[in-house]
């Protein structure tokens, strides 16, 4: 800590108590040196009265950081509020902080000594930057700051003499380690009659003042608490343009999770909505929202403001946000802008179409035509009784991606990191999925009927027609699950990444799409009419169905062996061959041994769990597979890892980042189509950007929080991180001549 | 109609799930841990079960830490607990790969020489605890009662700060949480927001 210049109001003050210090030789001594330091010191304040106008103030300088009182006028008018600063200047890679330091960290502090009947208000401050440190965030200042205050003084200033003004300025500097320090800083300026001339400072001063928050004008602010979420709403000015990427500061600590990512939507009606996470430590009464909103583009209120000051009430509860997840350097303060921006309508429609594109994939076809085939045969059927069961279909399949939406928001709520194929990355899950679709194949190829292996169900869903046509509606979703994540893992990845309500209705259109044909169908007879007449070659149709159904297991059998190794894929071709045969046996015990068959079949049954069992421990297996994996270079591309991609980046080169996954199909179409072109590779090469593919075919939370920190949720995504500038996002369908136009902007 | 109120329902206990799950730690059972010592024994939360346990998150390089050693009033709380049959652990959470990491040998010695009396100082090199507990800061306060449960968790004091006449002064969330929770009445500020230096992760 360093002082400033000996000052005489304390100079006085040192004579007066050693004065009353009394006659003591130790007193008289110090009285000669106070005497001595104050004549000194009119000696001075005389020099600057001969200087007359020009202002003295000395910057003091401290390890980190240079401090600096300045004005905006070279002069003080009596009665008139004047504008100074506190100008601090940051060593490169050291930061500051703002009135809620975030994270850590504590805000920079000012206490003025004012010659009588001057005022000064508090710090007026500039917005924040959001500051990574680790996997935390710091709200503060980098480079250079400006920390405005308005000091009045009297009316009854005689102009003519100097005044000075003086304060302690405390702050806290950190970059790796953290330093308390501080200044003694004062400023002399001439008492003129009239106003004073602009300074040299005047220009900076304006353009801080020019920074500061300002009141939202035109557009309207509210909030609404969501449990471990506040949406605030904020809706433009008529003529406002998109803001872009919009960041929400809270001027109280222990209200908003500093480094949990906010993202924003679009909603139907126009209105921006910031999701912001809920403080873990939860810190005294949260029922208003205030702070600032910073915007990329700024709000676009006539003086197109880039900080606004938010204070509004909030409408419903909170609750204590999730831990966050503090485990790699977030990457997430650097979300590019406006890339979370997409209209909740817009995403409601493309869950629309996706859901009716579903009944078209290769898991779900077979099964869903041939339900719809049988409804061309059902002519005689009452229509009613149709019509209930197709509604019944549909609210089958919406219910069961609403409870997985539901499962899915309460898992990250929860703290997991889990995003959209979540059901993909289990070699469980994967498993079972290999083993249905087998089953079903089998059926389609005429190996055996549902009806002679359980004779008690067919009589059943033609008793309970309703139950069974909502059954059939979850079945055709769980047929499609392993199809929704590699195609559209992306799109769903977004809409998780939403508030609830948005993830809801997402997933809700989904499901009236994919159920919209059939019950389509059901509701209209006269549509049915349109369908072939029922005949010999429904039967063919059925068997060559099986075939799609076949490869679909195929595919499931290579997800396995990419998450846990061959040993796995062995496993469960085993049980497959197992359960083959068990459903022969079974089949074939009403002619003749059907005892020795049926218990045969069993028994196979019975060795096809043993033999699956260690799949449905996948978890483990799963993980000592992703020891060896990481650890392994494949082609030239290393294995993720933030810090490296900080490190790199802030190195100067580029990090090209692939998000991938075995069970995502786009995502082999672009590495084969595109990543791993020789002419692609030869421009990585070129701009040496280093290559980093992040697998995320198992669970890993480094990289479900990387992908949060880009507002994405799902694969494929390929970014390119810029060394000093926000990272840049490519489209899902890679073409050579993206990731060529990507390569120029570096 | 009935769709939506079905569907508000379901959003309701996803909501409430999801409250459920985010609860912040005081009330909830304190992650079980093992470290290592700094004299290189063992170390597990659970075996503490039926004391009160205060957690410390120390780093001596950090200005608020030793604002908090030099006044003494760091020693203070752990001399009291001592006495009072309170276990307190030291743990400093600085990531092996930082700057400020302190082998077991630099923290006994900056112990000694602190006339510090944890019951245990241990070291947590890869950040592991820190993340269980979501800790941000140095110092950064949790305390456990006899059954295991978080009663407190945040901040040591009420002044954020690193001038030496601020602990004394200041109002100790850890002292009054440890008097509260022993007199069995619910701890009044369980939860506050931490203040300090970043914990280097």
């Amino acid at each position: 800590m360093q002082r400033g210049a000996i000052i005489p109001v304390q100079d006085t003050m040192l004579v007066r108590t050693h004065l009353s210090m009394g006659g003591t030789a130790a007193g008289r001594s110090l009285l000669r040196i106070a005497r001595a330091r104050s004549a000194a010191a009119l000696a001075l304040a005389a020099a600057t009265i001969a200087f007359a106008a020009a202002p003295h103030a000395a910057a003091v300088r401290t390890d980190h950081v240079e401090a600096e009182l300045v004005a905006a006028k070279d002069g003080l008018t009596p009665g008139v509020p004047a504008m100074l600063a506190l100008r601090l200047k940051i060593e490169d890679g050291w930061h500051t902080y703002w009135r809620n330091p975030g994270d850590s960290g504590l805000p920079t502090t000012l206490e003025w000594k004012l010659p009588p009947g001057f005022t000064a208000g508090g710090i007026e401050w500039v917005p924040p930057k959001a500051l990574p440190v680790g996997p935390l965030v710091n709200y503060g200042y980098e480079g250079e700051v400006l920390h405005l205050v308005t000091v009045t003084p009297p009316a009854d200033l005689a102009p003519g003499a100097n005044a000075t003004l003086r304060a302690r300025a405390d702050w806290l500097v950190c970059k790796e380690t953290c330093i308390p320090d501080g200044a003694d800083v004062e400023l002399t300026l001439p008492v003129v009659a009239g106003a004073a001339a602009d300074s040299k400072a005047a220009t900076a001063l304006g353009a801080a003042r020019a920074a500061l928050p300002q009141p939202l004008t035109g557009w309207k602010a509210s909030a609404r608490g969501d449990g471990p979420r506040v949406e605030l709403t904020l809706s433009p000015a008529a003529a406002a343009s998109d803001p872009g990427a919009i960041r929400f500061f809270p001027y109280a600590e222990g209200r908003v999770e500093p480094s949990a990512p906010q993202t924003l939507v679009r909603n139907a009606h126009g209105d921006y909505v910031l999701t912001l996470p809920v403080a873990s430590q939860l810190d005294g009464t949260f029922d208003r929202v205030a702070g600032v909103a910073v915007a990329a583009n700024g709000f676009g209120n006539g003086g197109a403001a880039k900080a606004v000051e938010i204070d509004v009430p909030m409408a419903g509860t909170v609750t204590a946000g999730a831990k966050p997840k503090l485990d790699a350097p977030s990457l997430n303060t650097s979300a590019p802008a406006g890339a979370a921006t997409m209209s909740l309508a817009a995403a409601v429609l493309l869950a629309l179409v996706g859901g009716l594109v579903l009944n078209l994939m290769p898991c779900v076809l077979p099964v869903l035509s041939l339900k719809a085939l049988s409804l061309a045969g059902s002519g005689h059927t009452d229509r009613r009784v149709l019509r209930v069961a197709g509604l019944a279909f549909a609210l089958g399949v919406v219910a069961t991606f609403v409870a997985l939406a539901v499962a899915l928001v309460a898992l990250r709520a929860a703290g997991e990191q889990v995003g959209w194929g979540f059901q993909l990355q289990s070699p469980a899950v994967v498993a079972s999925l290999a083993m249905l679709f087998f089953v079903l194949a089998l059926n389609l190829s005429g190996v055996f009927e549902f009806a002679t292996i359980f004779p008690g169900v067919a009589g059943w869903s033609l008793r309970n027609r309703y139950a069974d046509a909502a059954l059939s509606g979850v079945l055709a979703v769980v047929i499609a699950s392993p199809c929704t994540a590699p195609f559209m893992g992306a799109a769903l990845g977004f809409a998780l990444s939403q508030t609830t309500a948005a993830t809801l209705a997402v997933f809700v259109a989904l499901g009236v799409g994919m159920a919209l044909p059939f019950t389509l169908l059901s509701w209209f007879p006269g549509w049915r009419r349109a369908l072939p007449r029922p005949g010999a070659w429904m039967e063919r149709l059925k068997q060559l169905l099986a075939f799609p159904l076949y490869a679909t297991v195929a595919w499931l059998a290579w997800v396995l062996g990419a998450q846990v190794d061959n040993d796995a894929v062995a496993r469960l071709l085993a049980t497959l061959v197992i359960l083959a045969f068990a459903l022969w046996a079974w089949r074939n015990a009403r002619r003749g041994a059907a005892v020795a068959l049926r218990v045969t079949a069993l028994v196979a049954v019975a060795a096809a769990l043993v033999v699956a069992w260690p799949l449905f421990r996948g978890d483990a297996m799963a993980e000592a597979a992703a020891r060896s994996a990481a650890t392994r270079d494949s082609g030239g591309w290393l294995a993720f890892a933030p810090a490296r991609v900080e490190e790199l980046t802030r190195a100067g080169r580029p990090v090209f980042v692939d998000f991938t996954a075995a069970w995502c199909v786009t995502c082999q179409v672009n590495k084969r189509l595109v990543l791993n072109r020789a002419d692609v590779r030869e421009a990585f090469a070129r701009d040496k950007v280093a290559l980093m593919r992040a697998d995320w075919t198992r669970r890993d939370p480094a990289i479900t929080r990387a992908l949060a920190g880009l507002n994405r949720n799902g694969v494929p995504v390929y970014v390119l991180y810029r060394p000093g500038r926000e990272p840049l996002l490519l489209p899902e369908v890679l073409q050579k001549q993206t990731v060529v136009d990507a390569l120029a902007t570096l | 109609m009935q769709i939506r109120s079905w569907l508000r329902g379901i959003a309701m206990v996803a909501g409430f799930c999801a409250a459920a799950a985010g609860a912040q730690t005081p009330g909830q059972a304190a992650p079980d841990f093992t470290l290592t010592d700094v004299l290189g024994k063992s170390v597990r939360l659970s075996d503490f079960k039926g004391k009160f346990v205060v957690l410390e998150w120390t780093n001596p390089d950090c200005p608020f830490v030793r604002n908090h050693y030099r006044t003494g009033n760091m020693q203070g709380l752990q001399k009291s607990a001592r006495t009072d049959d309170v276990v307190w652990l030291t743990i400093n959470s600085t990531n092996r790969s930082n700057g400020e990491y302190k082998t077991p040998a630099m923290m006994t010695e900056w112990i000694r020489t602190q006339n510090a009396l944890p019951r245990s100082v241990l070291i947590d090199g890869e950040s592991a605890v820190a993340r269980q507990y979501a800790v941000k800061t140095t110092p950064q306060m949790v305390v456990v009662e006899p059954g295991g449960k978080v009663i407190y968790a945040g901040a040591i004091d009420d002044r954020p700060s690193t001038r030496p006449d601020d602990p004394p002064a200041a109002h100790n969330y850890v002292q009054a949480a440890l008097k509260e929770g022993k007199s069995g009445v619910a701890v009044a500020k369980a939860s506050t927001t931490p203040y300090g230096c970043s914990l280097k992760y």
